[in-house]
């Protein structure tokens, strides 16, 4: 199966935090994780998200295998396995794992894939006015990234 | 658990437009999402609109009527309620007129028809809006001008965007969404930004011009100068449909490019460039933002603006700035029952006299309201009834708008949360968020659309702002109407549309029409384009437009310079915020959680300010605290300070209102207002920063 991924053109994110609210929303997370952050070092914003890494370093490091990559190469975290030792927030070289003091387990962007189970995108790439988070099939929005199109 | 019904509505989070889909689920609204078939907004929204769940379900949020008493705060039923604002009303309305009731309301928010219909029917013409110094102010310096207000027409395929100190994606753009630039950026357009600070735009862009805050006036003149000289001019269009060009030109003469220069800090060269580039490139769009409209410029530069749109022939041209065509439904100004104002009440209005286009367009100054409660002058204002305003934090001079809102005899406020203006309210009265009302959205504005929001869910007691009004209105024996639906049926009437064959639409659209001047001429006295103005000649102020240096400069008050070395801009707009709104809600106040001051690196290091650390601002006015960022996109001349900042969190009375609130720094005195508009100037004035002594203190307090 081909693998998917997210990806942000950065250099057309204005910085406008819908995204990180629009994830927020979806996966009902209060003050804290926060699975997509934009990083404002004015003129230039950071988006820092999950890449959804093959041989992840996030589930290298977890020592009671909580993380997996399934077969559509989304790297998932199963809450009910994680105990909270947060070794997966040290060796994400993104930042993108984060901790949810609520549950206390890590909590990580899971490409919303109840979203596309029903065919729906990912509620950040569909918030972003800018229209310049993509996600996909990874090789194929390589591409795109060279050449970024409005959808519509 | 009950299934999830999908209702789509319209967003107001800001001045609103956008289309949602609201999830609801056994009465609740569980998810918003945006509405792919929505003209305005495409299926995007911002971070505001996504996180109105958190707004409307808040903890904090006041759900039923309150009245203040001796023991503080106590729930009282919407009758008594209504019964103790219709007392009050009544007895002052007897013992002094219905001009000494004010009726006031904060930026636009889809309910002036209502608001304005209860004051008109009052007797009232002090109605206190946000428009003196944003959008209504342009709507009436373009009135003047050329009969209307030019807006961008994004989907006319334009070749050149003038970004006029605008940032239509971080912010409320009025009209279309920022959506609309960036596909007709992205379609190849030139950009040219005009704004103090390298923003995301400023990057973008192809000329960038960092302007000296609140001198677009001269950069206007300054454009124009250029065009004239170089005959980058419509020559049939100034001939046919100008009135004034001969003097226009004269005017624009006494603006060369190097006092343009002295005046502004943009090199000439630069100047001079962006004027070609904006003259040969066609279609262009000239987008500008309140920054322009706040200050003593006000009238002056937007009609200047329409100068350059008139004399480039861009003026209702496709791709240019053109004057939509409004659908077929009953506009906000009849609705109103403007024309019921009695003449002799239409008289008695504050200021009315001296700000002659404020009056036309049936608002008044803050400063004039504030004058009459304070001093008595020309008469006092008793009592008042305030609809999701904030006053006290966003209008200028800020100790003077506490100081007298505090003496009002009788305050109601309409609202969601207990704001540091409702603190000073006799009465609390729970106004519904845009989940909870059925309003056709966006007919005031000027792009062609009336849209339908859908009430989702009703949310405790509160009853939408259209109901409240309503309903005190009958009471007050005013002619209104049965339920909120019979009204918006009454406003569709002319489209042949009832409110619920509307809503199932979702929205309609004014069929377009270009150059329509060609037929009908422009709606002014002279049926052209008044680049002289005769209206303003008329009011006995100098017909053309002109710079007026800014009241508090270096230029104007070099004397200051010592003790206040600064420019200071203030109002830096956030995307999570709308002026003082949404500081309770935790998904946006966790991506700002303080205010904050741009600083260059060069001017904090001469400081002694590291980057976080919060710093005194203090003007002649009075000093507040913000968080210092590190910014070497501003000029080091320049300081930017964010405004809107109160504290929910504090619980006690005020909830910190003075803490970090800007506008207890910025100036309100009448030699420093627009003329005719009475716009205040809430952008400029001078500043000097220090490092905070209690830097522990203010890093604990929130918590
Ligand atoms: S929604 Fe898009 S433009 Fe806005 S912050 Fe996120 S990535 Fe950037
Ligand atoms: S959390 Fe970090 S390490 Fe794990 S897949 Fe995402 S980006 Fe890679
Ligand atoms: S894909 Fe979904 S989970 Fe991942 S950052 Fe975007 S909204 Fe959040």
């Amino acid at each position: 199966m081909e693998k998917l991924t997210l990806m942000f053109f950065k250099k057309e994110c204005m910085g406008c935090h819908a995204c990180e609210v629009a994830c927020k929303q979806e996966h009902e997370l209060g003050i804290g994780p926060r699975l997509v952050r934009v990083v404002e070092n004015a003129p230039d914003f950071f988006p820092i998200h999950c890449h959804h890494c093959a041989n992840a370093p996030c589930k290298v490091s977890c020592p009671v295998e909580a993380i997996s990559r399934n077969e559509r190469g989304i790297v998932l975290i199963d809450k009910g396995l994680c105990i909270g030792c947060k070794a997966c927030l040290e060796a994400c070289p993104f930042g993108a794992m984060q901790y949810d003091n609520a549950t206390e387990t890590a909590v990580k962007c899971d490409l919303c894939i109840e979203r596309l189970n029903h065919n729906e995108a990912p509620a950040c790439s569909n918030a972003c006015p800018t229209r310049c988070i993509f996600w996909g099939v990874a090789a194929k929005l390589n591409e795109k990234l060279e050449k970024p199109v409005l959808s519509g | 658990m009950g299934a999830v019904k999908k209702i789509r509505t319209v967003c107001r989070s800001c001045h609103g437009g956008c289309g949602v889909i609201a999830h609801v689920r056994d009465n609740k609204v569980i998810k918003v999402e945006g509405d792919p078939a929505s003209p305005i907004s495409q299926g995007t929204m911002c971070s505001k609109g996504l996180a109105i769940t958190q707004l409307a379900y808040h903890p904090d949020r006041i759900r039923h009527p309150m009245k203040k008493t001796e023991k503080g705060w106590e729930r009282i039923s919407w009758d008594d309620a209504l019964d103790t604002v219709v007392a009050k009303f009544k007895s002052v309305m007897d013992a002094s007129g219905p001009e000494s009731i004010v009726i006031g309301q904060g930026t636009g928010r889809d309910y002036e028809s209502h608001l304005y219909r209860f004051a008109n029917l009052l007797g009232t013409p002090n109605v206190l809006t946000a428009g003196h110094m944003c959008y209504v102010s342009r709507v009436g310096a373009t009135l003047i001008t050329c009969g209307n207000l030019p807006v961008a027409d994004w989907h006319g395929h334009p070749r050149c965007i003038v970004m006029w100190g605008c940032n239509p994606q971080w912010t409320n753009p009025d009209e279309h969404k920022g959506v609309d630039f960036w596909s007709a950026y992205k379609k190849g357009a030139k950009l040219i930004v005009i704004d103090p600070r390298k923003g995301f735009l400023a990057k973008k862009a192809d000329l960038w011009l960092q302007i000296r805050p609140g001198t677009d006036g001269a950069l206007a003149m300054g454009f124009m100068n250029v065009i004239i000289e170089e005959d980058l001019y419509d020559k049939d269009f100034v001939n046919h449909y100008v009135h004034g060009w001969d003097a226009f030109v004269e005017r624009a003469k006494e603006y060369p490019l190097e006092a343009v220069e002295s005046i502004t800090w943009i090199p000439k060269d630069l100047i001079r460039r962006a004027a070609r580039m904006y003259a040969k490139t066609k279609p262009a769009i000239l987008q500008w933002g309140v920054p322009t409209e706040q200050t003593i410029n006000c009238t002056d530069c937007t009609r200047a603006l329409v100068g350059l749109m008139a004399a480039t022939g861009n003026l209702d041209a496709p791709g240019g700035n053109v004057f939509f065509v409004p659908p077929k439904v009953r506009s906000v100004s009849a609705f109103s029952r403007h024309k019921d104002l009695a003449p002799e009440q239409r008289k008695k209005q504050l200021g009315g006299d001296q700000y002659k286009l404020a009056a036309r367009v049936a608002l008044i100054s803050p400063k004039a309201a504030w004058d009459a409660i304070l001093t008595g002058k020309p008469y006092p204002l008793k009592a008042g009834l305030l609809c999701g305003t904030n006053p006290v934090v966003t209008r200028a001079n800020a100790r003077e708008a506490y100081a007298a809102l505090k003496k009002l005899e009788f305050l109601a406020v309409m609202d969601f949360f207990m704001t540091p203006t409702a603190d000073l309210a006799d009465i609390f009265l729970p106004a519904g968020t845009w989940l909870e009302q059925n309003h056709i959205a966006d007919n005031w504005k000027r792009h062609g659309y009336a849209l339908a929001r859908e009430k989702a869910v009703d949310i405790g007691e509160c009853w939408q702002d259209h109901k409240i009004f309503m309903e005190l209105g009958k009471r007050m024996g005013q002619e209104w109407f049965s339920t909120v639906e019979t009204a918006l049926d009454y406003l569709l009437e002319p489209s042949g549309l009832t409110w619920e064959e509307f809503k199932k639409v979702g929205y309609l659209k004014g069929e377009m029409a270009y150059h329509k001047y060609r037929q009908k001429g422009f709606s002014t006295p002279t049926g052209k384009v008044e680049l002289l103005s005769t209206a303003l000649e008329k009011w006995g102020h100098d017909p053309l437009p002109k710079y007026t240096e800014v009241p508090e400069s270096p230029v104007s008050t070099p004397d200051l310079l010592d003790e206040f070395p600064y420019i200071l801009n203030a109002g830096l707009r956030t995307p999570t915020f709308f002026h003082s709104a949404n500081r309770m809600i935790p998904w946006l106040r966790e991506i700002r959680p303080d205010p904050i001051v741009e600083i260059h690196p060069e001017t904090a290091k001469k400081h002694g300010i590291a980057a976080g650390q919060w710093v005194t601002i203090a003007s002649p006015r009075g000093r507040v605290k913000q968080r210092a960022k590190l910014n070497f996109g501003i000029d080091p001349r320049v300081v930017v300070a964010e405004h809107g900042w109160w504290f929910p969190e504090m619980k006690e009375e005020g909830h910190g209102w003075d803490i970090s609130n800007i506008n207890i720094l910025t100036d309100n005195a009448p030699e420093t207002l627009d003329p005719v508009m009475a716009a205040t100037n809430l952008r400029v004035c001078l500043c000097n920063i220090s490092p905070c002594e209690d830097q522990e203190e203010m890093n604990g307090w929130r918590n």
